[in-house]
């Protein structure tokens, strides 16, 4: 059967989430760290929820919150930041 | 650095509802979208809403679209397009890219009208070309009139896999399959009815064992649900599908909010977690509000409604409404969005907005 | 396998959702001639259809979540209704002659003419039996919903509720 990917941006699959989760990880953060689950060009939008829904097996998914939201938070080239601002 | 009265986020049913409420009433406001096109998903939706007259019931979603946009062009709204906000900061400070270039907006009102995204569905093969997002599909038929496939599995009953299965066959597509992990369909019968006599088969207590193909998708195997949603063997069925439609719920759009701080409750009817507002839509953030699925998925209609309610208080707090014929207009609203929010399929999310809005209180 | 009967299960309204609802003519008043035929069975906010009605033979009241109800004697079986519901769930049935015709929302291209013989097929879409088509409506007013009526044999009046999408056979 073929690989099943949780985290499309950074390849990462059901399996090595499900290991960071074993290992002891129950934030979204925490995997994030881990894995590198979310930190690709679409930023967890795509996993985020899926995670949130492995990650309610061993935890409230109440007290699963967001992971920290730093700017820029749509995908955007940097160069159009460092180019700076326009007058 | 810009500066407007009112910023509002996002242009779509939420926002330009919004904007044409605040605008009306005298406020200088500036609507900003990533998008070439302004309208969020309004233009895609070309089936009839539902609701009352006063909701435009019967009438296209992209002529209500269309409408809104004259509207806002009349009472001359600013709306910045190919603007991606990406930052929120202290004192309403929006930084944002237009053009290939850096820009800030300071607004003494922001709204965040962002929307939700489409949530997606792990599976062997869910990568493969041809595996997509249901309103993904109906863009591409709808907006930009290309057919995604020939030969169409669709996941989830709710109302955006009904809708977008009867608009894939109207732009020609055959749906071989409609698979709800439920054990009963989601959305309104109606929608499930349009899509069953065009021959549709739906399958409840389904889902998605594995999607076969190489290069793209060439047949997917689903496999029922027991009621504990573990698959049972032995119920495999094979459906030969060059494209996987997947309308499994949305999510709302919220970091910017969580970015700005504003502060959250965990309503799983809602899409999750979603920033707490008030009966005038605004967040625990003084200045900052929140409308349309960005405050708990729902739909069109009541997306406008929050908007106008948003546009309301927001304009009020500016000083260009008094607060009695504010408080006018916000009980028509809300009375219009109560009527939304009743019968079996309204009562839950009505259920839930009520409890978002007294979530403040049961913090403090 | 016990099969689940129920719009909820099956995606149409089962008979006895049907003969519950207030939408619904009795069969001596589709015997006597053209009457709508209101599929609505769940309390959806909802109500165009009581504004349709040129007649005042459909109300929905308040709140918008009731059923419509149909006035089978107010009701003339013009189908000014078929178009305005949004979810495409009313038809118009006439059992008055020796054939029944059958009228309901259609939005696939290309739409049929008049005098095509074509597929019926019942709410799961399977083809039942061949009908006439009688009638094409398109109008300004119904947005971009036509109206077909189709010629079928008597017994099938309950059962024909669309034709086979263009090129599908």
């Amino acid at each position: 059967m073929k690989e099943e990917y949780i985290c499309r941006c950074e390849e990462i699959t059901r399996e090595e989430i499900e290991r960071a989760i074993a290992e002891g990880a129950t934030t979204i953060s925490g995997i994030k760290k881990r894995t590198r689950a979310g930190m690709g060009l679409c930023q967890g939008r795509t996993c985020r929820r899926l995670i949130t829904q492995m990650l309610s097996k061993v935890k409230d998914p109440a007290e699963i919150t967001p992971p920290t939201s730093r700017p820029p938070v749509r995908a955007i080239k940097i160069g159009e930041i460092v180019e700076g601002e326009e007058d | 650095m810009k500066t407007t009265e009112m910023a509002i986020i996002g242009a779509g049913p939420a926002g330009l509802s919004c904007a044409v409420e605040a605008a009306r009433a005298g406020a200088k406001v500036t609507v900003l979208d990533e998008n070439l096109k302004p309208g969020g998903q309004l233009f895609k939706q070309i089936h009839k809403f539902f609701g009352s007259r006063e909701h435009r019931a019967g009438t296209r979603g992209f002529r209500i679209g269309q409408q809104l946009l004259d509207e806002t062009e009349k009472l001359g709204v600013e709306v910045l397009l190919n603007s991606t906000v990406y930052g929120l900061y202290e004192d309403r400070l929006i930084a944002y890219i237009k053009d290939g270039r850096d820009h800030t907006l300071k607004a003494e009102k922001i709204v965040i009208a962002t929307g939700a995204s489409e949530n997606a569905l792990a599976f062997p093969g869910c990568t493969l070309p041809g595996v997509m997002g249901a309103g993904a599909a109906q863009t591409m038929i709808n907006v930009n009139r290309v057919l995604p496939g020939e030969k169409v599995v669709m996941v989830g009953s709710g109302n955006v896999g009904l809708i977008v299965s009867y608009q894939l066959m109207q732009a020609g597509a055959d749906v071989v399959a409609l698979i709800e992990a439920a054990p009963k369909i989601g959305g309104y019968g109606v929608h499930a009815a349009k899509i069953r006599r065009a021959g549709v088969p739906i399958f409840a207590s389904t889902t998605i064992k594995e999607v076969l193909g190489e290069e793209r998708v060439e047949g997917v195997i689903t496999v029922e649900l027991d009621e504990k949603w573990k698959q049972v063997n032995g119920t495999e069925r094979q459906f030969e599908a060059d494209t996987v439609c997947l309308a499994v719920g949305l999510s709302p759009l919220t970091e910017l909010a969580w970015m700005a701080g504003c502060e959250f409750a965990f309503i799983p009817a809602l899409g999750g977690h979603v920033p707490i507002h008030d009966r005038n839509m605004e967040t625990t953030l003084p200045g900052i509000y929140v409308a349309g699925d960005v405050t708990g998925v729902e739909e069109a209609s009541s997306a406008m409604e929050e908007g106008r309610l948003a546009g309301v208080a927001a304009a009020e707090s500016l000083g260009y409404i008094d607060a009695q014929k504010a408080e006018e207009l916000k009980k028509e609203i809300w009375g219009r969005l109560d009527a939304l929010r009743t019968g079996p399929f309204g009562e839950g999310r009505r259920a839930a907005k009520f409890k978002q809005l007294s979530s403040r209180r049961l913090m403090a | 396998m016990i099969q689940k009967t129920g719009v909820i299960y099956q995606g149409y309204p089962s008979e006895q959702e049907l003969s519950k609802s207030p939408g619904v003519p009795s069969d001596e008043r589709i015997k006597r001639g053209p009457v709508a035929f209101i599929e609505c069975v769940q309390e959806i906010p909802c109500n165009p259809c009581e504004e349709a009605c040129p007649y005042g033979a459909i109300a929905v009241g308040q709140p918008i979540t009731n059923l419509p109800r149909l006035d089978e004697k107010k009701c003339v079986g013009c189908g000014a209704c078929i178009a305005k519901c949004p979810g495409l769930a009313i038809f118009v049935l006439d059992g008055s002659e020796q054939k029944a015709k059958i009228s309901f929302p259609h939005e696939y291209y290309p739409l049929p003419q008049k005098g095509d013989v074509v597929d019926c097929v019942d709410r799961e879409g399977k083809a039942i039996v061949k009908g006439i088509v009688l009638k094409v409506v398109k109008s300004p007013k119904y947005d971009a919903t036509a109206v077909v009526t189709v010629e079928v044999p008597m017994e099938y009046i309950k059962i024909i509720r669309s034709i086979k999408r263009p090129g599908r056979s």
